[in-house]
């Protein structure tokens, strides 16, 4: 202890010693973590849980009413606000306790959801013979099984109904497969023939050809063929849909209602209060695997989210084969070849700003320029027999990349021209100086150091065009696309076919499905899933970025 | 081009130790120029003590020399000297090889004096290079003064007195050997008169070698073994060339 | 004596028939020149502008074939620019603008119509830096001949262990010619770029500081490297470092603000500099 110094104390020397803007500079650090955190754990709380299993409750009210439902939700409100609607609330009670049960059966009483008052329930129970019937069409179904029924006839199933339900489930779900190959696969590709034959007939008509063309017998011929073999399929189908139809599921609701089931219309039955860890964890993972891998059902709100994630893939993997090229090159120009003055900066400016330009007014370019102009011409010139039914001339893949390119140029060209700055003068020098002439000195050496600015400039584009959703509603996504953009039919890849997209599927299945309510752990789900497709991307990217930093990194230093 | 006029180094310190060995090259001169003095006054007077003194004292200069020289080996090794610097350092190192010579031959003389051991013989026989004695020391000072002023007009001057030096040995030689042919009996103290005829011519080539390391030193053209009068024209040549 | 020996040691390697005579003309002047060995390159009347700055000042001066000469002078005298006149590096920035000619072997390099690609490939040289590609040892060496269309493995091999051993590099790296060259050390990879500029073999090598990233050992490897060198390349070397010069060169030029003040012997210009700025330079005095 020094006598001679003066106390160091108070405000004022706290201030001085720095430390407040050590805690301001952290604490905003740490703030930001918070949020990113934050939000990556709601969502994947919520959209992880979405698959499990949930318990179903039957509550008897005090009017003798039963109430039969997954508990989705509860809150407190206001009295007031409950007895507004009508429901009794003894006098002096100020809040009330109310539970949103998911009822299903949507078919039977009209809606998915019921608020029940926590005070007017007098029994909780849950019952163990209770089962949750996944239906293709209305919503689930949540009730008690009464009996089997096949062609009609009541099925003897003894004491325990299940394993007769399962065998039959398996056996329907093996029809449905088979009708799914023939109605999609073969039938589709029949269709899409049929449809050649289709433009092919207009084209010679456009042409002009005599009727006694040979083409005009060659499409008959195949047309024929075509036909027989459509005969055929639809002939087999109708046994298969025969047979799919014979079995029934006879089942009773809470209130008593009996109600047939076919079994055609079941996704999956079960008994969620009788699961078991291990019933429920195989639930997850198969519900799981469905939204992943399967076709979405029901506007969207249930089943799968493949051609989604399917599409978005694609798109951003044809916007990167766009805008890569494009970006280098122009990088390229720019920085090695332009003069540097005015104008370079003037160009260097417009194209930073163009990463400015909000995504809408891009989406709007896109249809304007790429939509109408560009796949118009496109039409006119090469699919005249297809017109008036647009081919090129409509929103799809193509344009949805090329606009997301368009979007994401910038962005490359910016990190590519970085990378090139930063190529040390020495390398070119040293290449130079062998005899190498500029391009030979570019190709050789330059390019392929600047490899890793280029990844990062893909990286950030890939970020930013696999996030997009409001230019691609104008130039090619759709709520729901009929087929995937890549199939069997040649030429495999159809660009000019829509498709579907997260980012919008989030947006329908969210806002504009009939039921948002029931969708809305969905939506989580979905969103967990384009976060996860985002960073896995990107991840992919950066590893490659890494791989070719490591070989030059030496020479970057 | 003289040293004293280029402006000051980078390093201070190396100014610093090339005014060092300069000063020390100077004081080494004047240490033999000294000895030189008290060996001709020993002539003069007949004085053995002075010779005495010379005798003993030579270690000094030797001391001197191993000084200035481990001084120069430093200033190369350290400095890695260029040009004027270099030449400085090789003209010192040079210089002091002759001084440390001179001082040797000094003292030979003196101990050639004591050898006599009689101020009657010593007046007989080594009377007659007293001039020349202090001829050569006069060449001896200018060529020190040549080498401290960076002077290679002076230099030169001073080089060629060492023709009228040789030329004195001549005459003294004569001189000396009349008395021999005269008496056989003198032989022996002539002879150590003769050897310190020699020493004296000596002394006086040496200061012409300092000479030559002060032109090497001023001009950087190394006139050892060449004729004087083309050093001469080859020098004002190259200053009207310069200037 | 050891000075003079070197030189007629090194002119008699060079195979220079006048060096022989060297020692000869002993009488006249104090030290005797060797006849001048023949002209590589000459600049004559060479000036160079940044914009309207003048960086050169019609620089007069003859680089003798297969001897090392050297660039000397304080930072910012033009030396390296001059250097990079002789390939026409200059060429790659902007606004320089050059009047004066060089002639390499009779013929001006900066007449029309010269292939400057070509040019380069007569002319190498060696920069300050090592910057070695990020490409395999190998791959660095065989770059220039790769250019000129060479790619039979059979010929790209020799070649390259030519150059390898022409660069003393090949007994340290030839087990791992195929790794990346930024794994070598700064020495090695300096001499892997002489290396490299010697693949191509040029006539003249130019060589921009070439060990003044380096550690003293890796530059006496560099240096013995010259020695060596010289027997093939007319070498042009521009180097900060004066005892770098006096040991490596055998005609020194010393520039300053742009203008050739000094250009001879390296053994004369060092003990007897005939120019005031040069012995104020080289003894390191304000000037």
């Amino acid at each position: 202890m020094n006598d001679e110094t003066p106390p160091d104390r108070g405000t004022g020397a706290w201030l001085r010693s720095g430390l407040p803007w050590i805690w301001l500079t952290a604490g905003t650090v740490s703030f930001s973590l918070i949020m990113v955190f934050g939000l990556l754990i709601l969502i994947t709380l919520r959209g992880m849980g979405h698959f499990w299993p949930q318990g179903v409750v039957e509550l008897t009210l005090d009017s003798g009413e039963r109430v039969l439902g997954e508990r989705s939700d509860s809150e407190t409100v206001p009295a007031a606000r409950v007895r507004g609607l009508g429901i009794e609330v003894p006098e002096g009670q100020e809040l009330v306790d109310r539970y949103l049960i998911k009822t299903g059966n949507r078919d039977v009483t009209g809606s998915d959801f019921r608020w029940v008052t926590a005070l007017h329930v007098t029994e909780t129970r849950h019952p163990e013979s209770v089962f949750v019937a996944e239906r293709e069409e209305w919503g689930n179904f949540y009730g008690f099984v009464e009996g089997i029924e096949e062609n009609g006839e009541a099925v003897a199933v003894g004491g325990d109904p299940w394993p007769e339900i399962a065998a039959r489930m398996e056996r329907t779900q093996a029809l449905r497969e088979r009708i799914e190959h023939i109605e999609k696969d073969r039938m589709g590709s029949v269709n899409y023939e049929l449809e050649h034959l289709r433009l092919r007939t207009r084209e010679l008509e456009l042409e002009n050809a005599p009727a006694d063309h040979p083409g005009y017998a060659e499409v008959a011929a195949d047309r024929a063929a075509l036909d027989a073999r459509y005969e055929a399929l639809a002939a087999e189908l109708g046994t298969l849909y025969e047979q799919i139809g014979r079995d029934t599921l006879i089942a009773r609701t809470t209130t008593g209602e009996v109600r047939k089931l076919s079994f055609a219309k079941l996704v999956r039955v079960f008994q969620p209060n009788a699961m078991g860890l291990g019933a429920k964890l195989v639930h997850y993972l198969d519900k799981a695997a469905e939204f992943v891998a399967d076709e979405p059902r029901e506007a969207n709100t249930e089943g799968g989210v493949f051609p989604a994630i399917f599409g978005t893939v694609l798109m951003v993997l044809l916007m990167s084969v766009f805008v890569t090229p494009f970006g280098v090159i122009a990088a390229v120009y720019l920085r090695e070849y332009a003069q540097q003055g005015t104008l370079t900066r003037i160009i260097r400016i417009a194209v930073n700003n163009l990463a400015g330009v909000p995504s809408v007014v891009y989406g709007v370019f896109g249809l304007g320029f790429f939509v109408y102009f560009i796949g118009g011409s496109l039409d006119a010139l090469f699919y005249p027999e297809a017109l008036p039914a647009p081919t090129f001339g409509t929103p799809g893949l193509l344009w949805s990349s090329l606009t997301l390119a368009l979007l994401t140029v910038p962005v490359v060209i910016v990190a590519t021209e970085e990378g090139l700055s930063r190529i040390p003068r020495s390398i070119r020098e040293g290449s130079l100086a062998l005899g190498a002439t500029k391009a030979e000195t570019l190709w050789r050496t330059v390019l392929p150091m600047a490899t890793p600015a280029m990844m990062t400039g893909l990286i950030l584009a890939v970020a930013r065009a696999a996030g997009e959703v409001a230019p691609l509603m104008m130039v090619g996504v759709v709520k729901l696309a009929p087929s995937l953009p890549l199939d069997g039919n040649f030429p495999f890849l159809h660009l000019d076919r829509k498709f579907m997209h997260l980012g919008f599927h989030i947006y329908d299945v969210g806002f504009q499905s009939p039921n948002v309510e029931a969708a809305r752990p969905l939506v989580y789900a979905t969103s967990l899933l384009l976060v996860i497709i985002i960073i896995t991307l990107n991840l992919a990217a950066i590893t490659i970025r890494n791989r070719l930093r490591e070989k030059y990194n030496a020479a970057e230093a | 081009m003289a040293l004293s006029n280029l402006p000051h180094h980078i390093s201070h310190q190396f100014d610093k130790e090339l005014e060092d060995i300069r000063s020390k090259v100077l004081a080494m001169g004047g240490l033999v120029e000294d000895h030189l003095q008290k060996v001709l006054d020993s002539f003069a007077k007949g004085d053995f003590e002075t010779a005495e003194y010379v005798a003993v004292n030579d270690y000094k200069v030797n001391a001197l020399e191993v000084e200035i020289d481990s001084d120069c080996t430093e200033i190369l090794l350290r400095r890695q000297p260029a040009a004027g610097d270099l030449r400085l350092v090789v003209a010192v190192s040079k210089t002091i090889t002759d001084l440390e010579r001179i001082g040797d031959e000094a003292e030979k003389i003196a101990r050639l004096i004591l050898n006599v051991g009689n101020p009657a013989a010593l007046r007989n026989y080594y009377v007659g290079m007293l001039a020349m004695g202090h001829h050569v020391r006069r060449m001896l000072r200018a060529a020190l003064d040549a080498f401290a002023r960076m002077d290679s007009q002076a230099a030169l001057r001073v080089a060629q007195e060492d023709r009228d030096i040789d030329s004195e040995t001549d005459v003294i030689m004569r001189h000396l050997i009349t008395y021999m042919m005269e008496d056989p009996r003198s032989i022996t103290p002539v002879l150590d008169a003769v050897l310190s005829l020699r020493a004296l011519e000596r002394i006086g080539d040496h200061a012409h070698n300092i000479c030559e390391n002060v032109i090497y030193l001023v001009e950087g053209k190394d006139v050892r073994h060449v004729a004087l009068e083309q050093v001469k024209q080859e020098l004002e040549a190259s200053h009207a060339e310069n200037s | 004596m050891t000075a003079d020996a070197d030189g007629a040691e090194k002119q008699a390697q060079a195979g220079l028939t006048h060096g022989v005579g060297a020692q000869a003309l002993r009488e006249g002047t104090p030290r005797a020149r060797a006849e001048a060995p023949a002209t590589c390159l000459e600049v004559r009347k060479l000036n160079l502008y940044y914009g309207d700055k003048r960086a050169l000042n019609d620089i007069n001066m003859t680089i003798p074939e297969k001897q090392v000469t050297a660039f000397i002078g304080p930072s910012g005298c033009g030396k390296s620019t001059l250097l990079r006149c002789f390939n026409r590096m200059n060429d790659l920035i902007d606004d320089v603008h050059i009047d004066g000619e060089i002639l390499l072997e009779g013929q001006n390099i900066y007449a029309r119509g010269i292939n400057v690609a070509q040019l380069r490939r007569r002319v190498g040289m060696v920069f300050q830096k090592p910057n070695p590609f990020p490409k395999s040892v190998y791959e660095n060496v065989a770059y220039g001949l790769r250019i000129q269309g060479v790619n039979s493995r059979r010929v790209l091999d020799k070649a390259v262990e030519r150059a390898l051993r022409g660069a003393a590099l090949w007994e340290e790296v030839k087990d791992r010619v195929h790794d990346n060259a930024l794994g070598l050390s700064g020495g090695q990879q300096q001499r892997l770029v002489i290396a490299r500029a010697i693949a191509v073999e040029p006539e003249v090598l130019l060589l921009d500081e070439p060990a003044s990233a380096l550690d003293p050992i890796s530059t006496l490897k560099i240096e013995e490297l010259i020695y060596e060198l010289k027997t093939d390349y007319t070498i042009v070397i521009v180097t900060h470092n004066m005892q770098q010069a006096a040991r490596v060169s055998d005609y020194t030029a010393f520039m300053y603000m742009g203008d050739l003040i000094e250009f001879g012997e390296t053994r004369t210009l060092f003990t007897t500099p005939r120019r005031k700025q040069t012995e104020d330079y080289i003894t390191g005095r304000y000037g």
